[in-house]
């Protein structure tokens, strides 16, 4: 009887039995990471990091698009920081240009001083089952890109919001119209230099009576545009170019229960809704491991981390609507550049 | 001693019968190459479409949860901080956006398991459960829910993960959660029901779950409707804390009829006027006034009452949640 006892309790020493998973088995980490090596050379090549030059910490991750050094990543991330270096596999680039912006689906193209990268492979489409893996960019090290494993996790679809343009300004109805209340600082209606009890009569040459139809005139905004305000101040009318500006910019996002669970400003991007197209995947990314390829078990690069959403959602640029407007923001780069 | 090596056989046996009869990639470490992942996710996509089917959003007055359906009839497996109560009244939404009516069951507030009953008529999409709680540590799962609240563009939430850590009423996993998920279903690999989301743990991956076995337990006392324990998932209504509205007296006829009318109770909502005759409360005929506030007094908060009463030769029913006193 002894013998056995013993015996069960050796057996119930061994892993299988233990009441807690290594931690090196568990999803995120080395294992899995190991098992996902072939995924990692097209990670290696195919992703850039930025670094912000004042702390030299990493705060971005870009997609390679070209040998040349054409590599994509977030706008709304890029624009914050203001002087950046970026890594590709182990080489390091400092002459770096912003050759275009596209504000719908938050991109930037910019440009490296370099030759003989090895782009990313481009997937033949984004239509990927639920559950299918996909791998982005985990930690990085100076020299080595290490990847991170998730799953498609829900339905392919645009995300509304538009870019949301605002005018800063709180509103209410009045018998009269609609009569400014207060003004956000550095907004576009402060710059024009509206003010508290401004009653407005015209927007674009519309009249505008109902604080409803007026937001809707504003809705339809998309790119950051100035409006034109006719408003009476006492017995005065003045018209005025009020200037536009993202909600995200100006209030930053609106922050739910949810959102602080996923750990608030510093893991959420700025910018996450108003996406034209995305698919959907539940790696674990914050706002800092946005910008670089969404990869497929083949090493085919099938999006663009576009937004950390969530702790559980993130969303990324679908590999056919990124090719669309990348060959626009190419021809804008070389547009400009001939200026 | 002569006996050993068979002791050892059998043992041997009984341990690994069952790690036989599990898919492979379960009995490894962790997955040694993209086929053994590519495994992980074949056997998931097979799963998918039935238990995205069950899978169902809660829609409790101004909060959303997550649900399973578990049963053709419509018994659904949630969340007791979810539930909040017994005999509440819910609805559910399937993926694709269709409604249904349902109420509350029972629910353990130590434990957070609870259960609901669908009550429109089925049938309706249901998982298998894991009824021998046959699931390891190490053991690849997946998460459902409604991350946030219903999303009919978005649909239902996928997360993949292991089975990190084990403890009795509790079952941890490195699938990530939100509000919205609690109450939704954990799925062995195959598809089996294993737990229900509950909470999330200081770390990012620490995702907490009750598993089946708890269910289990007090499955009977949660199917008859009743609440269990004084744990902090759940509170229960306070006897006598229900508030209607209405203050009675007896007429000269020994009618109990309503003298003053609290302005917006919920006696006052449900139509019920100054002068009415009460007629009986929870399907029984009022003797007199004590036997009113008395029958009241066992009542607690978003607790129903079913009160019948007759206004101007008219006869009304209806049944009426209590609210807090003003």
């Amino acid at each position: 009887m002894r013998v056995t006892i013993f015996f069960l309790s050796a057996l119930l020493g061994l892993p299988i039995f233990a009441n807690s998973l290594p931690s090196e088995q568990r999803k995120n980490n080395k294992l899995v990471q190991a098992a996902l090596s072939p995924v990692q050379l097209s990670l290696q090549s195919g992703s850039a990091v930025f670094y912000n030059d004042s702390d030299r910490k990493p705060f971005l991750y870009g997609t390679v698009v070209s040998p040349d050094g054409y590599i994509l990543t977030k706008a709304s991330e890029l624009e914050l920081v203001e002087e950046f270096h970026v890594r590709i596999d182990e080489e390091r680039y400092r002459e770096l240009k912003v050759v275009a912006i596209d504000t719908v689906w938050d991109l930037a193209l910019v440009k490296a001083e370099a030759t003989e990268l090895t782009p990313v492979v481009w997937a033949p489409s984004s239509d990927l089952a639920h559950g299918t893996w996909v791998v982005s960019n985990g930690a990085t090290e100076r020299r080595y890109r290490r990847p991170r494993p998730g799953i498609i996790s829900a339905n392919k679809r645009a995300i509304s919001g538009g870019t949301q343009m605002v005018l800063g300004v709180g509103l209410k109805d009045t018998d009269e119209g609609i009569v400014i209340t207060s003004i956000t600082e550095g907004s576009g209606a402060e710059k024009a230099k509206l003010q508290k009890g401004d009653l407005i009569i015209k927007v674009d040459d519309q009249d505008s009576k109902k604080r409803e139809d007026f937001v809707e005139l504003i809705k339809e905004k998309t790119a950051e545009d100035s409006i034109e305000l006719v408003v009476k101040r006492d017995e005065e009318t003045l018209t005025l170019d009020v200037e536009l500006t993202s909600r995200y910019k100006l209030y930053g996002g609106s922050k739910s229960r949810n959102d602080q669970m996923s750990g608030g400003d510093n893991h959420i991007s700025r910018r996450r809704t108003g996406f034209p197209m995305v698919i959907q995947h539940e790696t674990q990314l914050t706002r800092r491991s946005v910008g670089g390829p969404l990869l497929t078990f083949d090493g085919e690069c099938v999006g663009l981390n576009i937004a950390a959403v969530n702790r559980v959602e993130v969303y990324a640029v679908p590999v056919e609507n990124l090719l669309e407007v990348l060959s626009e923001m190419m021809e804008e780069a070389e547009a400009n550049g001939k200026n | 001693m002569i006996f050993r090596p068979h002791w050892i056989l059998l043992l041997a046996l009984s341990i690994l019968s069952p790690l036989l009869a599990r898919p492979y990639f379960n009995n490894l470490e962790a997955p040694e190459s993209l086929e053994d992942l590519k495994k992980i996710q074949e056997a998931l996509q097979v799963s998918l479409p039935k238990t995205r089917a069950a899978t169902v959003c809660l829609e409790i007055g101004e909060g959303s949860g997550s649900g399973v359906i578990i049963s053709e009839d419509g018994l659904v497996l949630t969340a007791a901080h979810v539930s909040g109560g017994v005999d509440k009244e819910i609805t559910m939404v399937l993926e694709d956006g269709r409604k249904l009516k349902g109420r509350s069951l029972g629910l353990n507030s130590e434990t957070d398991a609870a259960m609901l009953q669908i009550t429109d008529p089925g049938p309706f999409p249901f998982v298998e459960v894991d009824m021998d709680d046959s699931f390891k540590l190490g053991d690849w799962v997946f998460a459902l829910g409604h991350s946030g609240g219903f999303d009919k563009e978005r649909g239902v939430n996928v997360r993949i993960g292991r089975m990190v850590r084990q403890a009795d009423s509790t079952v941890q996993s490195d699938c990530m959660l939100i509000g919205g998920d609690s109450g939704g279903p954990l799925f062995d690999i195959e598809g089996k029901l294993i737990a229900i989301h509950s909470r999330v743990g200081a770390s990012k991956e620490e995702s907490m779950h009750v598993p089946i076995r708890e269910f289990q337990r007090s499955w009977e006392e949660m199917s008859k409707g009743e609440f269990l324990g004084e744990g902090g998932f759940a509170k229960k209504p306070e006897p006598g804390s229900g508030f209607l509205g209405v203050m009675v007296e007896e007429n000269e006829k020994g009618e109990i009829e309503v003298k003053e009318l609290f302005s917006k109770s919920v006696a006052e909502k449900a139509g019920i006027k100054v002068g009415a005759i009460l007629l009986e409360i929870d399907g029984k005929a009022l003797a007199n006034k004590d036997s009113f506030y008395e029958a009241l007094s066992t009542k607690g908060v978003e607790e129903f009452v079913l009160i019948r009463w007759s206004f101007q030769e008219e006869v009304f029913e209806k049944k009426i949640e209590l609210v807090e006193r003003p």
